[in-house]
């Protein structure tokens, strides 16, 4: 015998859906934070011939940036964005400690089947014998793949 | 007047509201953190994967185009010289180096570029960035070896 269904109220079950977004949220936050530390406030040099390029067209990638130090007048920072197991750390590199991060970055590529690049950022008024550490550590830890970071356009006439 | 407490009911809180708001910091992370819309202008160099320690003996590049950047000094735009040769500015870099082009050089032969530590970076990228707007696409640089207690 056909018996027609009983109206019952119906209770849209949130709460699995609230996890998935807090979720994607602190996936997003994370991310954030990550590709503002990798894009830190410099002053980069400008360059007419500079390609675009999107962060995730550089595939694995070591992020140094060359800021000028505030203490010291003509010394530089070596700024590397570092994952600590906790959270995302800016860490101030002594230049000697340059060659080992690479190195160890390098084989971590390389385990993966990966080739690394080094993005160089660095502050327009550095002296060149501070991006000349960071290339030669790169030599050294074998990493042939270099890029400059900069605004890309002719340098505007103010910063002359 | 005394009221008597209502039974229990089974109790839902309404989350309606809490994923309207989820929603839009979701749509807001999203915008900004998108990978996509962060984009930066590069300059690309390669340097060269036999050199280092372990690879025998150091790889000497002889470039065909040398460029060298003299500093002058502060406040003073630096000297710019090709195969030792002054040049009076970043242009007429750019000129010499796209008549050479012209008159068939290979764009992929090396250019080497040999500043001086001194040299304010912006210097050293705009003598790249006038290298690359001539034609040439094999940009190096000279880096020197560390001296014997060299303190960089």
């Amino acid at each position: 015998m056909f018996r027609p269904p009983q109206p019952t109220s119906m209770h849209l079950n949130l709460a699995p859906m609230v996890d998935v977004l807090m979720c994607l949220i602190i996936f997003f936050l994370l991310a954030a934070k990550l590709v503002s530390a990798e894009h830190a406030p410099l002053s980069l040099p400008w360059a007419v011939a500079a390609r675009e390029v999107a962060v995730r067209e550089l595939g694995e990638r070591v992020t140094i940036n060359v800021r000028v130090a505030a203490e010291r007048r003509g010394a530089v920072e070596y700024v590397v964005v570092d994952w600590d197991g906790r959270q995302i750390i800016e860490r101030v590199l002594p230049p000697s400690e340059l060659e080992g991060l690479l190195r160890a970055r390098a084989a971590a590529a390389a385990a993966q089947n990966k080739e690394l690049r080094c993005v160089i950022r660095a502050d327009q008024y550095v002296q060149y014998r501070h991006i000349e550490t960071v290339l030669r550590a790169c030599g050294l830890a074998k990493i042939a793949h270099v890029v400059f970071g900069v605004n890309k356009g002719a340098e505007p006439p103010a910063g002359d | 007047m005394i009221r008597r407490p209502q039974p229990l009911r089974d109790f839902a809180p309404n989350l309606a509201p809490m994923v309207d708001v989820i929603m839009v910091l979701l749509v807001f992370f999203l915008l900004g953190a998108s990978l996509n819309l962060i984009r930066q202008g590069v300059l690309q160099t390669e340097l060269d994967p036999r050199s280092g320690p372990g690879a025998g003996a150091a790889v000497q590049i002889i470039p065909l185009v040398r460029i060298g950047i003299e500093d002058l000094g502060p406040g003073q735009p630096p000297r710019i010289y090709l195969m030792d040769e002054p040049l009076e500015s970043l242009e007429a870099l750019r000129q010499v180096l796209a008549r050479r082009l012209a008159a068939g050089a290979d764009p992929d032969n090396i250019v080497a570029i040999a500043p001086q530590g001194s040299v304010s970076w912006r210097y050293v990228i705009k003598t790249m960035d006038a290298v690359i707007q001539a034609g040439f696409r094999n940009v190096q640089f000279a880096v020197s070896l560390p001296s014997a207690g060299e303190k960089p």
